[in-house]
């Protein structure tokens, strides 16, 4: 009964990460699908709602309550980088969207660095530290939570693209631009607002990782490099895909972790990336 | 299905090609014979068939049924890179430029296949261009030239991989009556060198003064293959373009002149 | 590029090395050494991905593997008794193996998915370096100090800048003889139109496997050199990800796709990092990597050709569509 416990443990444990990635994933690809750009600054954005939950904490909101003030802060900052920065980078040709979010990537870094120290930073008395029993198995509060969250927020952000007007037009945009404009839909708001949209998903990733992580510059690369392999992993532009692509991510790594190394925990996560871009170009759930 | 007596086995030979598209039959069953050093017309009215006959001919697409031989072997479904390489040239509907690239660039491009040294291939390309006279443009920027050039550039980036079968499609559309007459001009030509033709046409009468051969596609099958002239009368090919039979055709025209007078 | 073209390229780099070799003999500071030896580095390890993600038109995150496949193979052979020499060829080999059984499989994808499965594969890499004990594992491998151009290494700085110099010269002439060789017109071709240039014989994955393939071996020519110049290699300074990162960058704030891009991209990326670092004191504060991504962010707005690039587009435009030969370099 060990081993199944201990199975079972880690599939809840694979299921609960890979619900965060699903919401960092899925803002991911929402601007890449109704934009085609790969905002490679993702990670970045990640870090930046991380210090701002720390900021937040630090004057007595804890991150629970400072979840929606930080996903409201990185969708006005989301907005505002497509106006002034994303906007253009539209206009020129594919490449300058991949090396324009790179080039943000770099210097958001950077910032951190200069404004914050390359110190590691927690939450100070962060909440939730006990552990929970759900029949054999036990998990850390923070990670229940912080799964729960992002189901939640996933979910929302699923309804909001399938049954609000806003969602439609975003749909109707990464479908087909052209035919959207056509049909009266403001290009540009939808793009800004998807941004942001998408800046926000992983800005609630962010406030909910700091129940249990630590901030420092660099924090962003490592979630946005898996969060880059689940979206293609599933499909450039599938919310669906994401979705799955994150699940099953998320539980390759858990077991990759505990079965082969920590070290290697990701190793099983890029061979199945190969192995299934291999077989289907464009991902699982990919339009080709 | 032919009517000339081939002593040899046709260059491109189709058989029983068909091409599915989920519920959708584009091709039910279409047979086509392309003999050495002739130009075959084919041709259909809309919606017959005849792009996606062609695509799957020139390797865009993989038919779901049939097959296509050149020179005796399958090349149904093989990837198009080395179709050509096995001596079949073929232009666009719409016209693939190489934007950035000049004539007398683009042209090298396809003399490299079989002339693996740039030099050479740059002296092939310059013969190329004074056989379809581009010649005078060679400096030219691919997307400085009007689509009739762009279309003789197509066939001059063909002709420089020496192909033995060159396949054009719709190479007419878009040109005005004058740039038709010089295409025909440069076809005639091309036909000199020994080099077999297969266009798809959508306009029968381009066809009529160069084609050898025509073979007519209506709804996925071929319905008629023989000479041009005898095409204009087979009550089969008029029932396709104008929708009733010959007779029907004639009494209705009969009757809207009593009308009129 | 025209014969017109080859001269004045030509020129230009004899000029440069002229400099580099004069600067090599007259300069006796270490730093200033140092400046141009990495400077002379990062322009062969830029062009070495212009080949593929510039010419070829697949954007490569992993570049950084073939430059450890060389440096790698440097410290192998050196800790094994082997004259570093002997590196150049079997790491070459080794970076050309990778790069086809890396390629093979993944040349075909499209655009991102490629870019990806090129983080994908340089990441397995790094985690097998890691993890093997042959290679090093985390701590890699100090060099053992010899002296001579038999063992690579000197006391002074300035044979190693004129080494940089020669492999940087080598590398120029033959990215000219690439733009006017087969490959290169085919992969032009590839970039301009894919239909196209399969209509012409043109095999994708065919021809881009080659063009990777030599990127790899120049690549890890360049890791050779790094590694008898540091005398210490380990998986963060050659093989990480940020590596591969930076590689990429220098390519694009220069220009992919052009011949000197890389060279210009070097240039700001050294007088910035290093130059900056200098002044304001300890890299690790940020400021410097400020500078750098707002620069590639205001390229990446406005001038996405990259420095060179914009160059060759105004001078294209100016020339017209009637001249000859407009081009100086093949720049999409």
């Amino acid at each position: 009964m060990e081993a199944l416990s201990t199975f079972l443990a880690l599939l809840a444990g694979g299921v609960l990460t890979g619900l965060v990635f699903a919401l960092v994933a899925v803002g991911l690809t929402l601007i890449y699908g109704v934009m085609d750009v790969v905002n490679f600054a993702h990670g970045e954005f990640l870090m930046l709602a991380m210090y701002a939950t720390l900021g937040l904490a630090l004057l007595g909101v804890g991150p629970l309550l400072g979840l929606p003030l930080v996903a409201l802060a990185l969708l006005l900052f989301g907005i505002v980088v497509y106006r002034v920065f994303v906007r253009r980078l539209l206009a020129g040709p594919p490449e300058a969207t991949v090396f324009g979010t790179f080039g943000l990537l770099v210097l958001l870094q950077g910032a951190a660095q200069a404004l914050f120290t390359s110190d590691y930073q927690s939450v100070p008395n962060p909440p939730l530290q006990g552990t929970m029993h759900l029949g054999p198995i036990a998990l850390s509060e923070a990670t229940l939570v912080e799964g729960a969250g992002a189901l939640v927020l996933t979910a929302v952000l699923f309804a909001f693209v399938e049954y609000t007007e806003t969602g439609r037009a975003m749909r109707a945009v990464a479908e087909d631009r052209i035919a959207a404009t056509l049909m009266g839909i403001d290009v540009q708001r939808v793009n800004a607002l998807a941004f942001g949209i998408g800046a926000a998903c992983v800005g609630a990733a962010g406030a909910l990782l700091m129940l249990s992580y630590p901030v420092f510059p660099t924090v962003g690369a490592g979630f946005a490099l898996t969060a880059f392999v689940v979206v293609a992993l599933g499909g450039f532009g599938s919310i669906h895909g994401a979705l799955l692509g994150a699940l099953l991510v998320g539980l390759l790594e858990v077991f990759g972790g505990f079965y082969l190394s920590p070290e290697l925990k990701l190793v099983p996560v890029y061979v199945a990336y190969l192995a299934v871009v291999l077989l289907r170009p464009q991902g699982l759930l990919g339009r080709r | 299905m032919t009517e000339r007596t081939t002593h040899a086995e046709p260059l491109l030979q189709v058989r029983g090609l068909a091409k599915r598209f989920g519920s959708l039959l584009a091709l039910d069953s279409v047979d086509l014979d392309v003999a050495e050093g002739s130009l075959t017309g084919l041709i259909g009215p809309n919606g017959a068939g005849k792009s996606t006959a062609f695509g799957c001919i020139a390797g865009a697409m993989r038919p779901t049924g049939g097959t296509v031989r050149f020179r005796g072997r399958e090349i149904a479904g093989m990837a198009y890179h080395r179709v050509a390489a096995l001596g079949v040239g073929r232009t666009y509907q719409i016209v693939q430029t190489f934007a950035d690239m000049t004539v007398l660039e683009a042209v090298t491009t396809g003399a490299l296949l079989r002339h693996p040294h740039v030099r050479d291939a740059v002296a092939h390309a310059e013969d190329v261009l004074a056989f379809v006279g581009l010649a005078d443009k060679r400096y030219r920027l691919g997307r400085g030239l009007t689509i009739a050039d762009k279309k003789r550039l197509e066939v001059a980036r063909a002709l420089a991989t020496d192909p033995t079968l060159l396949l054009l499609d719709e190479v007419m559309a878009g040109l005005t009556p004058a740039e038709c007459r010089d295409a025909v001009e440069l076809l005639r030509r091309v036909l000199a060198r020994g080099i077999t033709v297969l266009m798809v046409e959508h306009v029968m009468e381009v066809l009529m003064p160069i084609a050898q051969h025509l073979v007519v596609i209506a709804a996925g099958k071929t319905i008629f293959s023989g000479t041009a002239q005898d095409a204009v009368r087979d009550p089969r090919v008029v029932e396709a373009y104008l929708g009733a039979p010959l007779e029907h055709q004639e009494i209705a025209v009969r009757r809207a002149g009593d009308g009129a007078s | 590029m025209s014969g017109a073209g080859v001269r004045t390229n030509g020129l230009a780099l004899a000029a440069i090395v002229a400099v580099g070799v004069v600067a090599s003999f007259a300069v006796h500071d270490a730093v200033t050494l140092d400046l141009a030896f990495t400077l002379l580095l990062y322009a062969v390890l830029g062009q070495s991905w212009n080949w593929i993600s510039g010419y070829a038109g697949n954007i490569s995150f992993g570049h950084a593997i073939f430059f450890g496949c060389g440096a790698y193979a440097a410290a192998l052979c050196v800790t094994n008794g082997v004259s570093p020499w002997i590196a150049i060829p079997a790491g070459a080999l080794a970076a050309a193996a990778l790069a086809v059984i890396a390629g093979f499989p993944t040349l075909g994808l499209r655009g991102h998915y490629f870019s990806i499965a090129t983080i994908a594969v340089a990441a397995l890499v790094e985690t097998f370096v890691r993890t093997a004990p042959w290679l090093g594992k985390a701590n890699g491998f100090e060099l053992p100090i010899r002296s001579g151009w038999a063992a690579m290494q000197f006391p002074s700085k300035g044979p190693y800048v004129l080494l940089a110099l020669a492999l940087f010269a080598a590398v120029q002439l033959a990215t000219i003889a690439l733009e006017r060789s087969r490959l290169g017109y085919y992969l032009r071709a590839l970039r301009a139109n894919h239909a196209a240039a399969a209509s012409v014989g043109i095999g994708e994955r065919r021809t881009k496997l080659i063009a990777f393939a030599w990127s790899a071996v120049i690549a890890s020519v360049a890791g050779v050199l790094y590694a008898q110049y540091t005398l210490f290699i380990d998986p963060p300074s050659t093989i990480a990800l940020a590596v591969s990162i930076d590689i990429a960058l220098i390519g694009v704030v220069g220009g992919i796709g052009t011949l000197w891009g890389p060279a210009v991209g070097a240039l700001v990326y050294v007088v910035l990092a290093k130059g900056v670092a200098l002044r304001i004191g300890g890299a690790g504060k940020g400021y410097d990597l400020v500078i750098y991504g707002a620069i590639i962010c205001v390229i990446a707005a406005l001038r996405p050709h990259g420095i060179v690039g914009s160059i060759v587009d105004v001078l294209r435009r100016r020339r017209g569509a009637a001249a000859p030969d407009a081009t100086i370099a093949c720049a999409p």
